[in-house]
């Protein structure tokens, strides 16, 4: 037993001669003797100039992927700005009512598929499952509907047995009404719901996303809480025209309301990813610039007393001759 | 008084609301003249890729895309 321990501390202690050291310790490899060969009197900084060539090019990368998010941002901020107004009507007439109480609930996480933005991701995942233990009960059902990558990639750890549909890829071609349209014609084919609730990071500035739950409940539920008179009472007091029952205008209504909720979100959710990718990259770029400042100073630093030693060996060797 | 009678008609047939009224807007881009008309056309270009789920485990996902490259 001791032997063991003993053996596994001297291998502990053995190994950091024998790997290769870790870039990262710069400062300690400087001074560390078995990296300098025997008879070099000089500090090699080939190992700081190699680090600052590194950081430098990180930094290229970060800035260029900040201008891309930054046009890209321009883009999309003018299109959700204007899709606000599709949804506004719907919350007018059918109420955004998350209070409604229901049995079968179906989660729309809203998500990004590249990552490199920040928390937003994470925020809307946690968000989900807080409405998922919310709406918990004996006889009560949660379903997941995931769209984007990074939201699956999160969810798929402990709660895969929820997820009912994903879907990736939305972001090939800029996103246009059809094309959401059509994902919420699939959704609503897939999945039995009474109400559909859909998370998003709302767009409010380029520093700052809500989190936010729209509520859209399934016709069934809607005519029943307005034949009760709860929430939704006043939707009696329209009139119909046509010959459409009551029920067929409400599925109708329910769809498009979905379909338009929908587009709204994505579009909300995408120009929060580019404003988090934005600031993301700003302050990796910042970070960067600074660690590229620190390494100077030190490269500079050594490079300088590596000069006064030589000149001091030299003078010092000549004052000896003379003397 | 046309569009109530055909009302359900595309429901029977088991089209939703979304869907039709995907179906007419892209009758009323069809009509429209020509720089114009491919404007619009290129604001109906669909591609996603949607997959099922069953007992915790992601079955093939299916591309729904209409760009003729795929």
């Amino acid at each position: 037993m001791a032997m063991a321990a003993l053996r596994r501390e001297g291998r502990r202690f053995a190994s950091p001669l024998i790997s290769p050291r870790p870039i990262t310790a710069v400062r300690s490899s400087l001074i560390s003797e078995n990296e300098i060969p025997f008879g070099v009197r000089s500090i090699s900084t080939q190992v700081v100039r190699n680090r600052m060539k590194s950081v430098k090019n990180i930094q290229k990368i970060t800035k260029a992927m900040k201008m891309v998010a930054a046009s890209k941002l321009r883009a999309i901020q003018v299109k959700t700005e204007n899709s606000r107004g599709l949804w506004q009507p719907f919350t007018a007439l059918l109420g955004d009512t998350p209070s409604v109480d229901i049995k079968k609930n179906v989660i729309v996480t809203i998500s990004s598929d590249k990552g490199l933005c920040g928390g937003i991701n994470s925020t809307s995942v946690k968000i989900s499952k807080a409405i998922y233990k919310l709406n918990s009960g004996p006889d009560k059902e949660n379903k997941y509907v995931v769209l984007g990558e990074k939201a699956k990639a999160q969810l798929i750890r402990d709660s895969k047995k929820d997820i009912e549909v994903s879907i990736t890829e939305l972001q090939k071609h800029p996103l246009n009404y059809t094309q959401v349209s059509v994902i919420a014609d699939d959704i609503l084919k897939n999945v039995e719901f009474d109400a559909l609730r859909i998370v998003f990071n709302k767009f409010q500035s380029v520093v700052s996303f809500l989190p936010t739950m729209a509520t859209i409940l399934s016709p069934e539920v809607v005519e029943r809480e307005s034949e009760s008179g709860g929430k939704l009472g006043d939707l009696d007091s329209y009139e119909i025209e046509g010959g459409d029952t009551k029920g067929e205008i409400l599925q109708n209504l329910t769809e498009f309301q979905f379909s338009c909720v929908l587009f709204n979100a994505i579009l909300e959710n995408a120009c929060s990813e580019q404003g988090a990718r934005m600031s993301a990259m700003d302050s990796s770029s910042r970070n960067a610039g600074e660690m590229l400042d620190r390494l100077t100073l030190t490269y500079n630093r050594t490079r300088q007393a590596s000069i006064t030693t030589e000149l001091i060996e030299i003078i010092s060797g000549a004052s000896a001759l003379e003397g | 008084m046309a569009s109530t009678g055909a009302a359900p008609f595309w429901r029977a047939a088991g089209m939703t609301y979304v869907n039709y009224a995907n179906l007419c807007a892209k009758m009323v881009r069809n009509c429209l003249k020509e720089p114009h008309k491919s404007e619009a056309i290129s604001r109906e270009k669909v591609h996603y890729s949607i997959s099922k789920w069953a007992d915790g485990k992601q079955e093939k996902p299916s591309v729904r895309t209409d760009s003729p490259d795929e």
